[in-house]
């Protein structure tokens, strides 16, 4: 039996009264791809703060399996659950500003990861990262600029290698195509699809792009209102979608 | 025009005349129990060497960054039997050296010295003396910026707890964009440590040169930031090692010239331009060294 990378137990968070998601479960096994959709202000970015540790959830249970240790992410100490996400977590932001740091070069941001997991040799650290430029397709004489000379495609692949370099257990993007305009998104996809299937990583993207969910993700839920209305394998509910608000969702996609 | 009694008078002013010992002053010029409060701050530092201790920073009759907190350590830990050498950028006849020193013989009436081994307290701005220090002997930096990540993470929230819980990734990134940048590690004063293999410290803006002295010193090394309130120590016999890469280890760079003065080439030097040409001269910055050397 294959155990899940990530279960999840009845998570809930509210905002004083607002309810930000409410009684979540669900699982995640190892080279998946889940894609969350659901409207603006469905509880899609409140789930995905609280399974990567950036909210505290109410009420619930997190537990991972990595490395055939199992972690109950909610009842660690700071440090260990700080230490987790630097070493088995990674997330990539919808405004690459938001995860990367713009005063420092290409390259030092790609290596601030192996820094902060004991990496101390440059010509390694360098090595790596110069990889890692290529395999998302920015040229390696770039290593040395910072962010800010790079368009908003590059640092988003840069934001991905950034995250990538230490190979993280679960990978969480939130809109990682969002700000970016059709051509350059294609790119973006096309980058992630391939690292994803030459990497078997496993992967929590947020999307409210249907075509982003049906790309990537093997399997989807959609959220409304802060609950899981419709779950399975994404060409499952898009194509025959059960719930009114699924096939409406579905439905409401611009063909060109 | 309206006479006034208030007029003053020239003569009205003392003289100052090689600064008297001035009774009106507590001993060392803070209140007891200020200085109970930082002796207080101070034990913690020397039990959790390179932690910064908050304290409750007094208002000093001289500005922020001349020295408020090395003056308030000082002023904590000197007794009447001390004697004392105030040194500046590893001089003991520049301003901010004679200002402090004629402070405390205003405020203390202690004795005094430029010669190293014989200071039982030495307060400095910038420099660890050339002559090795020794035991009993305490040493206070005077520091402008304790938290070694400031420029790295602006919150002090989030630098706390980085500390506490040892997160020091972020402390490589700058050497790698120094490396990057100009092909070695150009950090050149304030040069980062870990002390007693746990916290990262900032050695005050010491040359890089000095950082070696500090490790498994004898003396009792004490770091005041007035300012920043914070007060940090490195205990006698601590380890203290600076920041490096595996393939680029610590160089306690110093400029490659013997000093004009007394010929020593091993001593940190200052470069002065000495002439409208930019001709050059080194000299020990170390002015009790030198002297002692050039007399020999």
């Amino acid at each position: 039996m294959i155990i899940p990378l990530l279960k999840v137990t009845n998570l809930s968070k509210s905002y004083d009264n607002i309810v930000g998601c409410k009684n979540i479960s669900m699982s995640l096994y190892p080279g998946e791809v889940l894609g969350i959709v659901g409207e603006s202000g469905s509880g899609k970015t409140t789930l995905i703060n609280c399974l990567s540790g950036n909210l505290e959830p109410d009420r619930g249970k997190i537990i991972f399996n990595t490395n055939n240790k199992e972690t109950d992410f909610l009842n660690i100490s700071e440090s260990e659950k700080r230490k987790f996400i630097r070493t088995d977590l990674a997330f990539v932001h919808q405004n690459p500003r938001d995860g990367l740091r713009l005063n420092v070069s290409a390259g030092g941001n790609i290596g601030e990861k192996l820094m902060s997991v004991g990496y101390r040799h440059y010509g390694n650290i360098r090595s790596l990262a110069t990889k890692w430029m290529n395999k998302v397709e920015i040229d390696k004489s770039r290593i040395d600029d910072l962010p800010i000379t790079f368009s908003g495609g590059m640092l988003q692949r840069l934001q991905i290698a950034k995250n990538l370099i230490t190979s993280p257990n679960v990978i969480f993007m939130d809109e990682p195509t969002g700000g970016l305009d059709v051509s350059v998104q294609a790119r973006v996809l096309d980058l992630i699809r391939s690292l994803v299937n030459e990497l078997n990583l496993t992967v929590i993207i947020v999307s409210h792009d249907l075509a982003v969910i049906r790309l990537l993700a093997d399997k989807m839920i959609v959220m409304k209102n802060g609950t899981v209305i419709e779950s399975g394998l994404s060409d499952q509910v898009l194509e025959d979608p059960q719930q009114e608000y699924t096939q409406l969702l579905v439905s409401s996609v611009l063909h060109v | 025009m309206r006479k006034t009694n208030n007029v003053i008078k020239i003569k009205d002013f003392k003289v100052d005349k090689g600064l008297p010992f001035d009774q009106e002053y507590n001993f060392a010029y803070l209140d007891e129990n200020t200085k109970k409060m930082i002796r207080r701050a101070i034990i913690k530092a020397l039990c959790i060497p390179g932690y910064q201790v908050p304290f409750a920073s007094r208002e000093m009759p001289m500005p922020y960054g001349w020295g408020t907190g090395g003056v308030q350590v000082t002023a904590s830990c000197l007794t009447k039997r001390d004697t004392l050498k105030i040194i500046d950028q590893g001089a003991d006849d520049t301003t901010n050296a004679v200002s402090i020193r004629n402070f405390f013989k205003k405020t203390s009436n202690i004795k005094t010295t430029e010669i190293t081994e014989k200071a039982t307290l030495i307060q400095t701005r910038h420099r660890i003396p050339e002559t090795p220090l020794k035991k009993k002997q305490i040493f206070v930096y005077q520091v402008p910026i304790p938290e070694p990540l400031a420029f790295l993470e602006p919150k002090v929230s989030e630098t706390i707890k980085m500390h506490s819980l040892s997160e020091y990734g972020a402390m490589h990134v700058k050497l790698y964009e120094d490396i990057s940048k100009n092909g070695h590690i150009e950090t050149a004063y304030a040069y980062p440590v870990k002390t007693n293999d746990r916290y990262i410290m900032d050695p005050s803006p010491i040359p890089k040169f000095d950082n070696p002295k500090m490790n498994n010193s004898p003396a009792i090394q004490l770091f005041g930031a007035g300012r920043e309130q914070r007060i940090y120590a490195i205990p006698p016999y601590t380890k203290v090692k600076s920041l490096d890469f595996e393939d680029y280890p610590f160089d306690p760079f110093k400029a490659e010239h013997a000093c004009d003065i007394c010929g020593s080439k091993n001593t940190y030097l200052d470069e002065i331009i000495v002439d409208d040409a930019g001709n050059k001269s080194f000299i020990c910055s170390d002015t009790d060294f030198c002297n002692k050397r050039k007399n020999k």
